[in-house]
């Protein structure tokens, strides 16, 4: 016999409850946003208030700077274009289960090999600049595939592996600025990448370029792959519940790599974005100073953004007005740079903290999941 | 109407009166260099002048701190756009190409750059006779080293820019000079030899420390830090090294640079390469003031009081800026001061007489340290110069 069909007016009240539902958890999102913003915002006044510095014109100069005019909205863009394919990294990563820390490193090495394909590659504008981004893409994801390997293979956890694979990255690059696309004049940076592979600035005066159009192209793109094709689909699978997919005869070796080296090509781009799409030098500093911490400020990123490519952009951009608001903050309140640092940090951590406090608590549950179908230990067991 | 109009003229004039006095007043701007304020080095001495600016001109100071070097054009870029500042200050090398940038979008307004240079009419490029200082801190070096039985000194360095190796040459060139003077007095035959490293950083003493342990080892008996902030790593590597022995005063030496750092480290550093950065800032601004402001490049050597070798009076002076910037109290400045004068003590006699004996001859001109500001240059003069 048929099942009992769905009455109309059923199927209207399951529809209603389910878009009621949804509605209810944007808005509960939403005023976790809010409620953060103003902890953070609060905790930062308290601060400097405590400082004795004057908060209202610091946050005046906050929102002056990284809104105010058509440059400082240029700039707060400029500073999120590296952020939103860092956060990109970690998010996508979190998605599929993984906690890949190895943006800052992958980044580094797109950087590197931005500088050695624009600088040594004379070609017409348009194909000078692909060949530099691909080149950067493909060496981020190049950096990405050893972790992702001993992660499939031999379990080895992507917490640690990319941590050392970040700092082999950064001594790497140290060596290679000093020793081999050094320039000659100029002691403390590489060569600077030929006219031809540098993006110019789109608005006079500021130094957003079309950079920031890779950053969301790339952002939609990881959109599309998690959520409108069944790679995408597999790999949030993999972060809900790996187990379920390999019970599903999925490979586990295709997921991690495929996770890892999408996130490399992002990590790459990020370092080229850095060297090819930021004026006025087009070429990477001795100390890393122009690529530092953009990869670890991708997990703050990711993390405000709750994981998605589009929260991720939103993120980026916020982030990157608290940095192109630094200035004004120094400038018309006199708030020194260090302080600027602290109140950015209390306003980042009160908004990643409950994500972040989400992605602990379903570690500690894998992990505790692990341990749990052991066999019920014997009376005698042998410490080690 | 009539009292409406009264009143609208009152406030005009108000207003004008208001900014003609801001004008007269003056203002100056700096943008600091990555490592920022707090280096007790080349960032500090330039807010040193700043400090002097607002206290004998009169002019209203901004500070603006860089994050990293792509925040350098933005920040020069919000000064210039705000038609505010009299004299807008670059310090240090790194910021060169975002000044270039900027100094040919805002011709109109008058930049000044510590330590580099660009090509226009609106930059006043200074820079420091970084050579003879150098020179008069490696005599000071090569003759402790001889008179306590050593062969060997350092000096640690940050980024291989220009002007370090600048300040390597001219430390090679005194370390030479002494050692030569030293054999023509006592008749003998010795060498000195030089090690050098540059850790790549301006803002790391953990590699500062590591290098210098590594030139300890190779018996190194004093090692100049010419590195920004990685050079606190090399003070804290000097003084574990002695407190390890024993010692509470040095061998082994280590020499500060850009300000009096003698006091960071007492005991353990009889002498710093003072560079007076503060001096540029406050010429700058002055002039800027005054009108006399030009482009081009002014360099301040040993004979104008560009650079020195410290004094115990500019020591006590940058520790009561210190106690001004709440990092030291009054109370412990009787103990550092003790340990400055227990260091300079320490250093035999004949190192300060040679010290003053090449001070004398450079300020005179009877004596050319040399100059190397790139790396061929730099590798033909550490030839010379080691080659006894």
């Amino acid at each position: 016999m048929d099942p009992r069909p769905v009455e109309p007016q059923e199927l209207d009240a399951i529809t209603r409850r389910e878009r009621r539902r949804q509605l209810r958890a944007a808005l509960g999102g939403l005023a976790e946003i809010l409620i953060a913003l103003v902890i953070g915002l609060g905790v930062g006044a308290l601060v400097m208030r405590g400082a004795g510095y004057n908060w209202r014109l610091a946050y005046e100069g906050l929102l002056i700077g990284s809104f105010g005019d058509q440059w400082a909205i240029a700039d707060t863009l400029a500073s999120a274009t590296p952020l939103i394919l860092t956060g990109l990294v970690f998010g996508l990563s979190a998605r599929a289960g993984y906690f890949n820390i190895g943006a800052q490193g992958q980044m580094v090495v797109g950087a590197l090999a931005a500088v050695a394909v624009g600088a040594h590659l004379s070609a017409p504008p348009v194909v000078a600049v692909t060949l530099a981004f691909l080149a950067s893409a493909l060496a981020g994801a190049i950096w990405a595939l050893p972790p992702a390997f001993l992660k499939a293979t031999r379990g080895v956890h992507e917490v640690i592996s990319t941590i050392m694979f970040n700092w082999i990255a950064h001594y790497t690059a140290l060596y290679l600025v000093f020793n081999v696309l050094n320039d000659p004049r100029s002691a403390e940076r590489t060569v600077r990448v030929l006219p031809g592979a540098r993006l110019g600035a789109l608005i006079p005066g500021a130094d957003m370029t079309a950079a920031i159009f890779v950053a969301v192209g790339v952002a939609v793109f990881m959109y599309w792959l998690l959520w409108h094709s069944p790679w995408g689909y597999e790999m949030r699978i993999a972060g809900l519940n790996p187990s379920a997919l390999r019970y599903a005869g999925a490979n586990p070796l295709w997921s991690v790599n495929l996770t890892f080296i999408l996130a490399g090509l992002a990590a790459g781009l990020a370092g080229a974005t850095q060297i090819i799409g930021r004026p006025p030098t087009y070429a990477l500093y001795g100390d890393l100073s122009n690529v530092r911490n953009l990869g670890f400020d991708g997990i703050a990123v990711a993390l405000i953004g709750r994981n998605h490519p589009l929260g991720i952009i939103l993120a980026a951009i916020f982030i990157g007005a608290m940095g192109a608001g630094a200035r004004m903050m120094q400038i018309m309140a006199g708030v020194p740079l260090d302080m600027v640092r602290i109140v950015h940090g209390t306003v980042i951590i009160a908004l990643a903290a409950p994500e972040a406090w989400t992605l602990l608590g379903k570690f500690l549950g894998r992990a505790r999941a692990r341990r749990a179908p052991a066999p019920p230990a014997p009376a005698k067991t042998v410490h080690r | 109407m009539r009292k409406g109009t009264i009143l609208l003229a009152a406030l005009l004039v108000a207003v004008l009166a208001f900014s003609v006095s801001a004008l007269a007043q003056g203002s100056l701007a700096i943008v600091y260099d990555v490592g920022g304020r707090g280096d007790l080095s080349f960032n500090d001495m330039a807010a040193l002048g700043g400090d002097r600016a607002v206290r004998e001109l009169g002019v209203r100071l901004t500070e603006v701190e860089s994050a990293s070097t792509a925040d350098f054009l933005p920040n020069l870029r919000a000064l210039a756009r705000s038609r505010q500042h009299d004299l807008i200050v670059g310090v240090g090398f790194l910021i060169q190409d975002a000044m270039a940038q900027v100094a040919e979008e805002f011709p109109n307004q008058k930049f000044a750059l510590i330590d580099g240079f660009v090509d226009a009419p609106n930059v006043m490029s200074i820079s420091f006779a970084d050579h003879e200082g150098s020179a008069l801190v490696g005599a000071l070096a090569a003759i402790t080293a001889l008179e306590y039985g050593g062969d060997t000194v350092g000096i640690v360095l940050g980024i291989e820019i220009p002007i370090l190796l600048r300040f390597e040459i001219g430390y090679r060139a005194g370390v030479r000079w002494a050692v030569d003077r030293y054999n023509q007095i006592y008749g003998t035959n010795k060498q000195v030899r030089v090690l050098h490293t540059y850790t790549g950083a301006f803002d790391d003493p953990a590699r500062g420390k590591t290098a210098t342990d590594a030139m300890l080892g190779q018996g190194a008996t004093v090692v100049y830090a010419v590195a920004g902030a990685t050079g606190l790593g090399v003070f804290e590597s000097v003084e574990s090294v002695a407190r390890a022995q024993g010692k509470v005063v040095g061998p082994p030496f280590a020499i500060g640079v850009d300000s009096a750092q003698d006091w960071i480290s007492p005991g353990f550093i009889p002498v710093s390469m003072v560079k007076r950065v503060d001096n540029g800032v406050f010429e700058a601004i002055k002039r800027a003031l005054e009108g006399t402001f030009q482009g081009g490049a002014v360099t301040l050597r040993l004979a104008e009081g560009g650079v020195a070798a410290s004094t115990i009076e500019m020591v006590e002076l940058f520790f009561d800026e210190a106690i001004a910037a709440g990092a030291k109290t009054a109370e412990d400045k009787a103990a550092a001061m003790a340990g400055v004068r227990a260091a300079r003590a320490a250093v035999p006699q004949l190192a300060w007489d040679l010290l003053d004996e090449l001070d004398r001859l450079i300020r005179s001109g009877e004596y050319v340290v040399p100059e190397a500001l790139d790396r061929d240059t730099a590798e033909y003069w550490r030839g010379v110069l080691s080659t006894y």
